[in-house]
């Protein structure tokens, strides 16, 4: 894995590089005052100093509201699409880990979704290490850390006066000797600077219990934590759309006459009509099976199916839940 | 303003005997959460375990949104059959929380007889959000009231930030006319006056002023943001309808997506749902992970309600919600004439 | 982050004529239109009548969807306060109406659009009137194209 260093005052070139071949979307300041991944102008400052973004980077790739298709007098003809390379630059570990887990439900062999797949391979992702992780994040009991670069193309930790690039994927690669100019080989003692950068940062995150959770959710279906659980959950979805490996959705036709659309939006499966049948029949009816399914799903049946945890500790949940619900506690209870 | 800990010692003295006495099956308060500048909504059924309830600054949640689901009617004979009695349910109620009861009660959601109302004298709730964007760079760690009723909190530098609540008061609060229960069976904290009644009306009235496109530019530039999530009626006590209008398949009335024109919709059939049944209470606004100002079509419906009807909601349980009541002589200058 | 994208339908060679879409009460309004055109009384021909039993039905999510589909305006019009046949419908109706116009016109889009009348069974001119004043009154605002939505 190539390992190179870019300073400070070198990234705004290194961003316009990127911007000539795509289009970049790094950390800016938004109205509200909050760090976005936002495209930036070349004239914008781009901030390097943040916890997190308030959105997670899936909607670029699954977008909220996608067209998948048109139709008109009964013929059907895919959008053609933007044919750009997109640069993601600032994206935290976590959510760049999350990307993996979007990769096995969607780039899944015979059943690869062509929309999601397209998105991906055009699209550059570079991580930006964590140094200030938050009360709610807990990426280190799932996997995860603050320096960890899986799911990304590009991992960069911030040093001193420059920045260690670490490539992460034969694109990272790439894009590395494409700019290899701007770049200096690593001085010695760098990597262990940033190690010790990624450490204090590791430290601040509280661990939380998910070890063995398949078997311990297993063990605790009937429980009668569920119920009690559950009875805060308003249903309002903000969890599943904040959270970076939430992937639901729903596929709607938008027609007027004999001409349309098939729009593909997210959902979520704490609605109470998520799981409700033509019959009439719901097999979550209450707050109770949905809120536990959740959990399961992220907790259980991901790591029974696909050997992983659905879950990379971003904290959005927790920090974004209008009445703060936090699935924490609901790990720490379970199998206690 | 009666200080917190007084309030919640009484609120917790007040639960105890209700649960010790069985003359409620469950109380719906607030407990600490795990993250500062929060709570949770706590239901307690065990006596013993009152000292997990707290009121302070950061009770913001209106808890009777979960009222109906307590008291939901069983859906066939059959089920009615099996179906245990409704609950008796104590819970604690700010003003705009007491009024959303008071219109919940007119709606027939919920029995006034199995409700044991616990009023809180209220001078305002902390907004989350606008406590974090204060601290600027800073991490709050935790967060805590002062004997004045201001915010401190300890930052991830150990050190202390005090933060004036004023500046940190949730919109809805900032606006709010009836802090104290109208209707309670039990009264908590002294009585507390609006601090800025003709607050909600200035907001109308600038908006107003602006020119036509000039309000239409901010209304689409506020809903851009909207992803569709639905948290804004979901935290609405208002809110109770089985099937939302606007989720309805069969006839498909709104697409599902963040279509700009599906957007706009939403919203605008929400505010006409809730002409003279919102409370202003702001939950909307809190749930929000957007930071959408939902209140402000709402606010003006409100306040025509008042202006051409004579009614505001949630204040009298045997009135006649406005829009299922008229008067020969309502106002009607809007129409038509050829 | 949307990806929409739009169906792009091809552009009409006339002139843009508006597109009113009026929801009438069956009992009043419908038949005053019915009795306009039996009375051979001209109006104009933008209006597409959408009948309904009574202007109580009216949710103003369907005013709204009417917009959206490409409606430049809508008129709903039912019987004169007193005279409906259920009695209080259109009673009622008037306080959901009077309040979807404050709306309406406090969200930024042209009052104009959206309009209600009362016209009963034998009011066949007054029919013919108030589509003539709506329909003027819409073209000059020209098309629609806040609410519209374009697939």
């Amino acid at each position: 894995m190539t390992e190179k260093t870019i300073a400070h005052t070198d990234l705004e070139t290194f961003l316009d590089r990127l911007r000539a071949a795509g289009v970049v979307y790094a950390p800016a300041e938004d109205e509200a005052g909050d760090v976005a991944l936002t495209e930036v102008s070349p004239t914008e400052p781009v901030v390097l100093e943040y916890s997190n973004f308030h959105l997670s980077p899936k909607g670029f790739f699954l977008p909220q509201n996608q067209t998948l298709l048109c139709f008109k007098d009964g013929k059907a003809a895919e959008p053609s699409p933007p044919d750009q390379e997109t640069f993601l630059f600032g994206v935290r570990p976590c959510d760049a880990r999350a990307l993996l887990a979007l990769d096995q439900v969607f780039l899944d062999g015979e059943q690869s979704d062509p929309y999601y797949a397209r998105l991906r391979a055009t699209t550059t992702v570079i991580a930006l290490a964590c140094t200030r992780p938050m009360p709610s994040c807990f990426c280190t009991s799932v996997g995860g850390g603050p320096g960890d670069g899986a799911g990304a193309d590009i991992l960069a930790v911030g040093l001193e006066a420059d920045l260690l690039l670490r490539a992460q994927s034969p694109k990272g690669e790439d894009l590395l000797s494409s700019v290899a100019d701007l770049l200096a080989d690593v001085p010695c003692g760098a990597v262990e600077r940033a190690e010790e950068r990624v450490r204090v940062a590791e430290e601040q995150i509280a661990p939380v219990r998910v070890d063995n959770s398949a078997q311990r959710l297993r063990d605790a279906y009937d429980s009668p934590l569920w119920e009690a659980a559950s009875q805060k959950c308003l249903a309002c979805g903000t969890c599943s759309f904040l959270c970076p490996t939430c992937h639901c959705f729903d596929i709607t036709d938008e027609a007027r006459g004999s001409r349309g659309r098939r729009v593909r939006t997210w959902d979520c499966c704490a609605y109470p009509l998520f799981t409700l049948h033509a019959s009439g029949h719901n097999p979550r009816p209450t707050p109770k099976e949905r809120w536990r399914q959740r959990i399961m799903h992220k907790f259980r049946y991901a790591v029974e199916n696909l050997d992983r945890l659905f879950c990379v500790g971003c904290g959005r949940c927790i920090r974004n839940c209008p009445v703060s619900m936090d699935l924490r506690s609901v790990l720490k209870e379970v199998g206690a | 303003m009666t200080p917190s800990h007084e309030i919640e010692t009484r609120l917790r003295e007040t639960a105890e005997q209700l649960l010790r006495e069985k003359r409620v099956d469950l109380f719906l308060g607030y407990e600490k959460a795990s993250l500062p500048f929060r709570t949770t909504p706590l239901f307690l059924t065990c006596p013993q375990e009152v000292e997990r309830l707290a009121w302070n600054p950061f009770c913001a949640a209106n808890l009777a949104v979960y009222l109906p689901r307590l008291f939901k009617a069983p859906a066939d004979a059959r089920q009615a059959k099996d179906a245990p009695p409704p609950p008796t349910v104590g819970v604690v109620l700010k003003g705009c929380d007491t009024r959303s009861v008071v219109a919940l009660i007119q709606e027939r959601q919920v029995p006034r007889d199995k409700l044991v109302l616990v009023g809180v004298a209220c001078p305002g709730m902390v907004d989350r959000r606008k406590a974090e964007r204060a601290l600027g760079e800073h991490v709050a760690l935790g967060a805590g009231e002062d004997a004045q009723g201001n915010v401190h909190a300890v930052v991830e530098d150990g050190t202390e930030v005090a933060l004036p609540r004023e500046q940190i008061l949730a919109s809805a609060c900032l606006e709010c006319r009836s802090p104290t229960p109208s209707i309670h069976d039990a009264l908590l904290g002294e009585p507390v006056e609006a601090k800025d009644p003709q607050a909600a009306r200035r907001q109308t009235a600038e908006f107003g002023a602006k020119a036509l496109a000039a309000r239409w530019a901010h209304l689409r530039q506020t809903l851009s943001k909207c992803i569709r999530c639905n948290a804004c009626r979901q935290a609405c006590p208002m809110c109770y309808c089985k099937e939302c209008l606007l989720d309805q398949t069969r006839p498909r009335w709104l697409g599902a997506g963040t279509d700009i024109s599906d957007v706009t919709i939403y919203h605008l059939v929400r505010a006409c749902h809730m002409a003279g049944r919102c409370t202003e209470c702001g939950a909307c606004v809190r749930a929000c992970p957007m930071g959408i100002d939902t209140r402000l079509l709402v606010r003006k419906l409100n306040q025509e309600v008042e202006d051409l009807y004579g009614y505001r909601p949630g204040e009298a349980i045997d009135a006649t919600p406005p829009l299922s009541a008229f008067a020969m002589d309502d106002p009607q200058d809007f129409l038509t004439e050829p | 982050m949307s990806q929409t994208q739009t169906v792009q339908e091809a552009a009409p060679g006339k002139e843009w004529e508006p597109k009113i879409v009026a929801f009438l009460c069956n009992w009043c309004s419908y038949a005053g239109a019915d009795l306009a055109g039996v009375s051979r009384i001209q109006y104009p021909h933008n209006v597409r009548v959408i009948r309904v039993p009574c202007s109580g039905r009216i949710n103003p999510a369907f005013l709204l969807r009417a917009l959206q589909n490409g409606a430049d305006g809508v008129l709903v019009s039912g019987c004169h306060p007193g005279d409906c046949h259920y009695i209080t419908g259109n009673l009622v109706a008037r306080r959901k109406f009077a309040l979807l116009k404050e709306l309406v016109q406090y969200a930024g889009i042209e009052p104009q659009r959206v309009q209600f009348s009362w016209v009963s069974a034998s009011e066949g001119g007054r029919f013919a009137g108030i589509v003539e004043k709506v329909v003027e009154e819409v073209r000059k605002l020209g098309p629609n194209q806040k609410l519209v939505k374009t697939l």
